[in-house]
């Protein structure tokens, strides 16, 4: 299983350390952090190297716990029962791994609650079950507490089940590395895209919907390896994703060519 | 200013840079003098250097508002020393540019004498090195000034709220003076800084000058409105013409708010209490835009904005169980039974057989009216005007709701007399609650009357049309005094009630909000009845409150609505029996 390269992640404190114990130790974790900061890379480089697999559910307002747990489904006359993803992985001892869980409904995530805590089982109400997770299995979520606390927060009975690592964007000598090897671009171009999102990030501007992430700096590194200038890849990969506002907009394009050089 | 549209535009754009170097929100504006500096909130930029020198100016001012180099205990010492502030400004310039590196711009980079950025650790430990013998360079030119009278007295003006500086404060005064002139100038300077900027309600003689020249109902006050209205600024000129210019640019601004989109308006009736009838087609409401000279904007309470948004999200948010789905959580035991049977029989007829619990939608359409007549420039709460307050619950509650997906519009209303009832168009149904939005709730100025019934009648009109959602709720933020020229005392209080009732009786659910006035709760229920109402001393006490506000509404218009209906409905029936032969 572990033929496969480990993926590209850069470690920026303790976090590998305390992810392993925590695994080893049967603990829930929480991975708190912005949009694009690398929660989920994380996640993909420790179940490789703790040689798990992973099971990733992207949660929205719709889930439901029949979407985690299973449901029945009707197939000629008969029914037939089909697992989700979070009965599948406690089945195969896997890696769970929710991303965003404050999308899902609250009704929803209690379903997580004995999985979490000491019992670690999942109970299947329809199926009338109860399973016992095996000790290689783990439940990862991750949430942002910035933009979607606004709306709804973790519940504190589930937080409370769980080990939180906090994510931020990570240093600026780190944040370089990771854009130089994730877009393969030049040290100096990498240097002039992280020094624009250290000033972007310092805006507590109403138009700006997030920060520019790490994610958005190599998309943009990418455009520019691929041939696209500078100023042009900036103003595609961040300034677009970030703002609908045209005002913000003419600002963000206006710091992208005083930051990047010339506008084409 | 002489400059034209394009570069207060540019200016407009940097902003956001400035912003984001000085880790807070500035505002950028054209310098009048010869040398560019800031007031530690907006960095006047002289406007005859190159784009480069203009970048590295920018980024010199924006370093020392992030570094706190031009706090006001700082300030205070360099008033009266055009020596020492230059060579503060030379050896701190360096420092705070160093400190800042970080988020510089490249070309702002080789700026930074690196020997000169580390003689001193602090702000107050460069004012010791500068008062030294030490010889200290003459700091560049892209440096421009440090001002300190001149910031110290914006500071003490702008007050606590970064949203009392409003378009005027940004308006540079001419200076033309040089350093070694700072002193002799200053006090012939500084009055006429004090009259030139009251449309900011800023200096406090102009701020008079302003009240005095803005036609209003004067609380209390007698007289026929209108008497006291002088609408443009006949002979105001003294020395300090730099106030008659700052207020005649405000008419102007005024004169463009009336432009006329539809020249003939709506006409709606209006309630005589007296003789307990309509009177038909009485008030002309003309709908209007409001127009934006230039692109600054009022900084808005992010904060505020989200606790609205808190509160608003749980409104009327329900999950609605919905049967025969192509998919669900469970089987649908009778549509799965139908669906055998119809496969035994032969005719099978789809696989909807999944029971779902759906999240109903809110389908909620929100109309925020704001009153911005004579009356709410009047000073309220903390220091503020009571249009301040209410423009910033505008904001903030447009935004909530525009965040939550909610179809919005925000529009505002004063009036002169019965045939110039202004309705304003901030933002329509289908526009965005973007920067040009926010452009025109900051162009707004209070002014003229309140015919409180007819902007209503209005309002609920355009919420039928163009909201396009089952519900409706119109939200009024006014001061709770409807005066107009033939409109007033329990005339115009009886209009506005009876305008109100009948937009529930429609199904429009109706909340008054009253924030920041010193209306009183009495006051208050004379003029909006039995509709939702609250009145709050500060928008903060406001995201408790509106959620149950609301919901109330919204369930008594729900109410209204069907209680007027089936009265309809038993009334046609009483006639058709009655016309039965």
């Amino acid at each position: 299983m572990k033929a496969r390269k480990r993926p590209y992640y850069l470690p920026v404190g303790d976090e590998d350390q305390v992810f392993k114990a925590a695994y080893r130790q049967g603990l829930a974790v929480v991975l708190k952090g912005p949009t694009g900061c690398g929660k989920t890379r994380f996640v993909e480089a420790m179940a490789h190297d703790l040689d798990r697999p992973l099971i990733t559910v992207s949660c929205h307002d719709d889930l439901t716990t029949a979407d985690l747990v299973g449901r029945f489904l009707l197939e000629g006359g008969e029914t037939h029962w089909v697992d989700g993803p979070l009965t599948r992985a406690v089945r195969d001892g896997a890696i769970c791994y929710l991303d965003e869980v404050v999308e899902a409904r609250q009704d929803t995530t209690v379903v997580l609650h004995p999985l979490a805590d000491h019992r670690r089982q999942l109970s299947i109400d329809r199926l009338g079950l109860v399973v016992d997770a095996p000790p290689e299995f783990s439940l990862v979520v991750s949430y942002n507490p910035g933009y979607q606390s606004v709306l709804k927060d973790l519940k504190d009975s589930t937080r409370q089940r769980m080990v939180a690592i906090e994510f931020d964007f990570p240093p600026v000598s780190v944040e370089e590395e990771i854009v130089v090897h994730e877009a393969d671009v030049d040290p100096g171009t990498a240097s002039q895209l992280v020094r624009l999102a250290q000033a972007i990030r310092r805006l507590e501007t109403a138009g700006l919907r997030e920060v520019a992430s790490t994610r958005v700096l190599i998309a943009a590194a990418r455009l520019y390896v691929d041939g696209v200038p500078m100023p042009a890849a900036a103003r595609a990969a961040i300034a677009g994703p970030l703002t609908d506002d045209p005002v913000v907009g003419a600002g963000l394009v206006q710091m992208i060519s005083t930051y990047l050089g010339p506008s084409d | 200013m002489s400059s034209t549209g394009r570069g207060d535009d540019r200016l407009a754009t940097l902003s956001l840079m400035a912003s984001a170097i000085a880790g807070r929100t500035m505002d950028v504006a054209a310098a009048a003098g010869d040398r560019s500096w800031c007031d530690g909130s907006t960095i006047f930029l002289e406007l005859g250097m190159g784009p480069v020198d203009q970048i590295q100016a920018l980024a010199v001012q924006a370093s020392l508002a992030a570094c706190g180099s031009l706090e006001p205990n700082l300030l205070s010492q360099l008033v009266h020393r055009p020596t020492l502030t230059r060579r503060y400004l030379a050896l701190e310039g360096h420092r705070a540019l160093s400190a800042n590196e970080r988020v510089l711009p490249p070309v702002v980079r080789p700026l930074i004498d690196r020997p000169l950025s580390v003689v001193a650790a602090t702000p107050q430990a460069t004012i010791e090195r500068a008062r030294s013998r030490q010889s200290v360079p003459d700091p560049p030119r892209v440096f421009g000034s440090i001002e300190p009278r001149r910031a110290l007295r914006s500071i003490e003006h702008a007050g606590p709220s970064p949203l009392q500086r409003s378009k005027g404060v940004a308006v540079d005064t001419p200076s033309g003076a040089t350093a070694e002139l700072d002193d002799l100038e200053d006090d012939a300077r500084y009055v006429g800084d004090l009259l030139s900027s009251p449309v900011g309600g800023g200096g406090v003689v102009g701020r008079w000058l302003a009240k005095m020249l803005r036609p209003t109902r004067r609380r209390g006050g007698g007289g026929p409105p209108g008497a006291d209205a002088p609408t443009r600024l006949a002979s105001a000129r003294s020395d300090a013409s730099s106030a008659a210019q700052a207020y005649s640019g405000a008419a102007a601004d005024l004169g463009a708010e009336l432009h006329t989109i539809e020249s003939d308006g709506m006409k709606y009736p209006e309630w005589d209490v007296a003789g307990g009838r309509y009177r038909p087609d009485w008030c002309t409401v003309v709908e209007t835009e409001v127009e934006t000279s230039g692109s600054t904007t009022i900084a808005l309470s992010m904060g505020l904005r989200e606790a609205l948004r808190r509160s608003l999200s749980r409104l009327g948010m329900g999950l609605t169980p919905c049967r025969r789905q192509a998919q669900g959580d469970d089987i649908d035991i009778d549509a799965a039974i139908e669906m055998y049977l119809e496969t035994m029989a032969g005719a099978p007829n789809g696989g909807d057989v999944y029971f779902e619990n759906r999240r109903r939608r809110r389908d909620l359409g929100v109309l925020v009216l704001l009153d911005v007549s004579g009356s709410a420039g009047e000073p309220g709460f903390a220091g503020r005007s009571v249009h301040e307050h209410q423009r910033l619950v505008a904001a903030a509650l447009t935004g909530a709701l525009h965040d939550l997906g909610d179809r919005v519009g925000l529009y505002a209303f004063n009036s002169r007399g019965r045939k110039q009832v202004q309705y304003l168009r901030v933002m329509g149904f289908n526009e965005h609650f973007d920067g040009q939005a926010i452009n025109r709730l900051t162009a707004l100025r209070p002014n003229a009357y309140t015919r409180m019934g007819a902007a209503i009648r209005h309002a609920t009109t355009v919420l039928d049309q163009r909201s396009g959602t089952p519900r409706r709720l119109l939200v009024v933020l006014s001061d709770g005094f409807a005066y107009d020229h033939g409109y007033e005392g329990r005339y115009g209080e009886a209009d506005a009630r009876r305008a109100l009732s009948k937009a529930r009786r429609r199904g429009v659910g109706c909340v008054c909000l009253s924030v920041g006035a010193s209306t009183g709760p009495e006051a208050l229920r004379r003029v909006f009845g039995s509709a939702a109402h609250a009145t709050v001393p500060r928008a903060d006490d406001l995201p408790s409150l509106i959620a149950p506000l609301f919901r109330t509404a919204i369930r008594s218009a729900e109410g209204q609505h069907r209680a007027f209906q089936r009265k309809e409905r038993s009334r046609e029936h009483h006639q058709m029996e009655k016309g039965r032969p």
